[in-house]
């Protein structure tokens, strides 16, 4: 299970320097590394979650755990809000990982392990167990710890685990009725802009290059009478152009905002 | 007339090349966004063969679905990840045939003139001013057909910046846009699904193939052989669509111009990945407009995902006088997969305020950074694995435009009538009255601590008249090269001071007539 392996040197997005460099920003960094600490630490086990589910792109089971776990934490229950295994982060989050460039991917590998790791948490917050094995609080103090960390380093971290969590999460419209964000709205029909230029679509014979019309005003759909008109009066007078005639659209397009189910439903 | 086969302008999917081909054509366009396509579709009407080589994807209108979790890796550079090393600043770029024009939301400007003659005094750029780029802006306005946004179509997220800056006696404006039958859905940053926005692979780049260019989508361009002081070949790489890797296949292009359109960021990366920077400038004085937000809860609905995305400014901050970084202000959208990477916080805090979300409204500030004597801004560079790298040191003097941009954007926000403002601080400044605003002057601005976003990547091959400052001369030729030209947001010595896109259209169109003088 776990990888019985020496600590890779870590490097996070972005990083100049090696482990080394930045432990030694830490306080007994240096001290522990040279009288082998590290690895005592280290080596503390992450346990995957076995209902993580499908097969992983890049992420072992073991980082995919730590993303669970942060995913927890940065979504904690609420009414509404489904859980993040639900919504299938970690396998979002595998995904979005694995559409890196590889050495990218390594780099977010390595931060979830180092995230992870005993050592980093008692360097910077003096606890001894896996953020994985850590309390809920213990793990709320862990990630304040690295938002708000005087190392830009460990802010860089947290932001990239951030987004990579969020995006995740609320990218899913399993989250949406939480937020009373109702989806998009419906796809009104195309504005036609001219006919397609020859050898754009198929390969069909090239018609005369005739010169470009220039912009012809495609219809706009009516204003609807009921637009609310703004309180305020336009701004100072400008020399705008006339609005534009509009010629009637026979199919009154739905007006944006028209709230729509959205496609996932909430459990 | 009857078509001749060899010469007939179209585009190619990488995909679907069966062999590997080589192309021999009077000028070589790398990328087709605001630069690439209009330099195209110039050089092409204008008779010459001309090769677009485009790394994105060729998208239509109905791969558009208005959602963000696929809309994002799929139309964004770095599949929407892309950002400066520290993380501290987040940088959108679009990637697409048609660039950045295919996500962006379609605010159109002509360059103030204070700018053009800054250029001129500070950076020894000659024979580029407001006259010289008239006529262009005139003819792309006319093309993309740019008009004013109707206050009408202001949608509430737009109306808390105009009515919060109408009650400060802040000067507001209503911004022009190259939309064409927008019917406001808002969701231009995933594509418009109706064709609405006129975006480049809507226009210009149609424009380039009827004159016959070849444009090959999801074809990379790797490296630029030289040869002297001429760029020879141009080695690039079919790119797997459902993988976005190398599938095998190879396009070489041997022009007799080549003219580097990849954006601010990528054009950088292919000359050093080329070994191509006599000067060592390359990559250098890359700008950002740096952009700080600020988010408010409204006790009505806002429903910020809604409407036009962007369709108010602020530009009141803009000259702020002598040592003193400038900014202007912008609405930005509230969809849900955005905001909460932008919301701060975690856990409870986080999920009250994303719980908010119909009633959120975001504001932007966005910093005018390169004008300081001194400052240089950001840098693009390799990595010893091959990936690009920007780094951006953030001086103390755009950080404290960033804090008085949040400072204006939270009063603005309270005269609207917000319950609340929200710093994006990990911990966030709270705001409920004007007492509150100051308090701002005590948060932890520092990189990654508050989070800072870019729409705006400019710089990297600067122009100018001195080559140990500059990578391209005032005709975008670069130094020391005979028939290499930069022609996209690269070139601009400083950061713009409004959004940039009608710019570098109208510097494309302008330079495309001294690239086809190199040709002879």
């Amino acid at each position: 299970m776990a990888r019985r392996q020496r600590y890779q040197r870590v490097l996070l997005p972005g990083e100049k320097e090696g482990r080394r460099g930045f432990l030694k920003k830490g306080l007994v960094g240096a001290a522990l590394l040279a009288v082998g600490g590290g690895t005592w630490l280290v080596t503390r086990r992450t346990r995957p979650v076995p209902a993580l589910g499908g097969p992983l792109r890049v992420l072992s089971a073991e980082e995919a755990t730590v993303v669970l776990a942060i995913a927890n934490r940065l979504v904690p229950e609420r009414a509404g809000f489904p859980r993040p295994l639900e919504v299938g982060v970690p396998d979002k989050v595998d995904a979005m990982v694995a559409m890196a460039h590889p050495a990218t991917q390594k780099e977010a590998r390595q931060l979830l392990r180092l995230f992870e790791n005993a050592l980093t948490g008692f360097l910077f917050g003096g606890q001894l167990r896996p953020f994985t094995a850590s309390s809920p609080w213990e793990q709320d103090e862990r990630l304040r710890g690295w938002a708000r960390s005087r190392i830009t380093l460990r802010r860089s971290g947290f932001r990239a685990l951030k987004r990579l969590v969020y995006a995740a999460y609320f990218g899913s419209p399993m989250t949406w009725a939480a937020i009373g964000y109702p989806g998009p709205p419906p796809v009104p029909p195309p504005v036609v802009h001219e006919p397609p230029a020859p050898g754009l679509d198929e390969e069909e014979d090239a018609k005369p290059a005739a010169p470009r019309p220039p912009a012809r005003p495609a219809p706009r759909p009516a204003e609807p009478a009921a637009a609310p008109r703004p309180a305020e009066p336009a701004p100072e007078p400008r020399p705008s152009t006339p609005p534009e005639p509009r010629p009637m659209d026979p199919a009154p397009a739905p007006r944006a905002g028209m709230p729509l189910p959205a496609e996932g439903t909430p459990p | 007339m009857s078509p001749e086969p060899r010469n007939a302008g179209r585009i190619v999917a990488g995909a679907d090349l069966r062999r590997d081909v080589e192309e021999r054509p009077d000028v070589c366009v790398v990328g087709s966004g605001a630069g690439g396509a209009v330099a195209a579709a110039r050089l092409a009407e204008k008779g010459l063969r001309v090769v677009v080589l485009e790394e994105g994807a060729r998208f239509g209108r109905e791969d558009f679905k208005m959602d963000e979790s696929t809309a994002y890796p799929a139309l964004y550079q770095e599949k929407g990840q892309r950002a400066t090393a520290d993380q501290a600043i987040s940088i959108l770029q679009g990637r697409a045939v048609g660039g950045t024009t295919v996500v962006n939301w379609a605010v159109s400007y002509r360059l103030p003139e204070r700018v053009l003659s800054h250029w001129q005094k500070v950076h020894g750029v000659e024979g580029l001013d407001a006259a010289a780029l008239a006529p262009h802006y005139s003819a792309v306005e006319e093309r993309l057909h740019v008009r004013e946004v109707a206050i009408a179509d202001v949608n509430a997220n737009n109306r808390v910046l105009w009515d919060g800056a109408g009650k400060l006696g802040l000067a507001r404006e209503l911004l022009r846009r190259n939309v064409w039958g927008c019917q406001n859905l808002g969701y231009c940053a995933m594509g418009c699904p109706i064709d609405a926005r006129t975006s480049m692979d809507l226009t210009y780049v149609p424009d380039a193939v009827r004159a016959g260019a070849r444009v090959y989508s999801n074809v990379r361009a790797v490296r630029v052989e030289r040869s002297g002081r001429r760029a020879a070949t141009v080695h690039a790489v079919a790119l797997d669509p459902r993988l976005d890797r190398p599938g095998g296949r190879k396009v070489v292009v041997r022009p007799k111009v080549l003219v580097l359109s990849g954006g601010a960021i990528n054009t950088p990366e292919l000359l050093l990945r080329s070994g191509l920077d006599p000067g060592g400038r390359v990559g250098a004085r890359t700008f950002l407009h740096p952009v700080v937000a600020s988010l408010a809860v409204f006790p009505g609905r806002i429903e910020g995902y809604r409407g036009t995305p962007l369709s108010v400014a602020c530009r009141a901050f803009a000259d702020r006088g002598p040592g003193k970084v400038g900014f202007f202000l912008e609405a930005a959208p509230t969809h849900p997969m955005m905001a909460s990477t932008a919301v701060p916080g975690f856990g409870a805090d986080h999920e009250e305020l994303m719980s908010r979300l119909p009633d959120v409204n975001g504001l932007l500030a966005l910093a005018i950074d390169g004008f300081l004597p001194g400052e240089e801004g950001g840098t693009v560079s390799l990595r010893g694995d091959g990936r690009v790298r920007v780094d951006y040191p953030i001086r103390p003097e755009v950080w404290e435009a960033l804090r008085e941009g949040a400072k204006a954007l939270a009063r603005i926000q309270l005269a609207a009538g917000a319950e609340a403002v929200y710093s994006l601080h990990e911990d966030p400044v709270v705001m409920r009255r004007e007492a509150d605003v100051a308090r701002l002057d005590r948060a932890p601005w520092l990189p990654a601590r508050v989070p800072l976003f870019s729409a705006h990547a400019m710089g990297g091959c600067a122009m100018g008249m001195d080559p140990a400052r500059s990578v391209v001369d005032s005709r975008l030729r670069m130094h020391g090269m005979e028939n290499v030209f930069v022609v996209d947001a690269s070139v601009f010595p400083t950061s713009l001071g409004v959004n940039p896109q009608e710019t570098i259209f109208a510097l494309a169109r302008w330079a495309a007539d001294h690239v086809a003088a190199a040709i002879g």
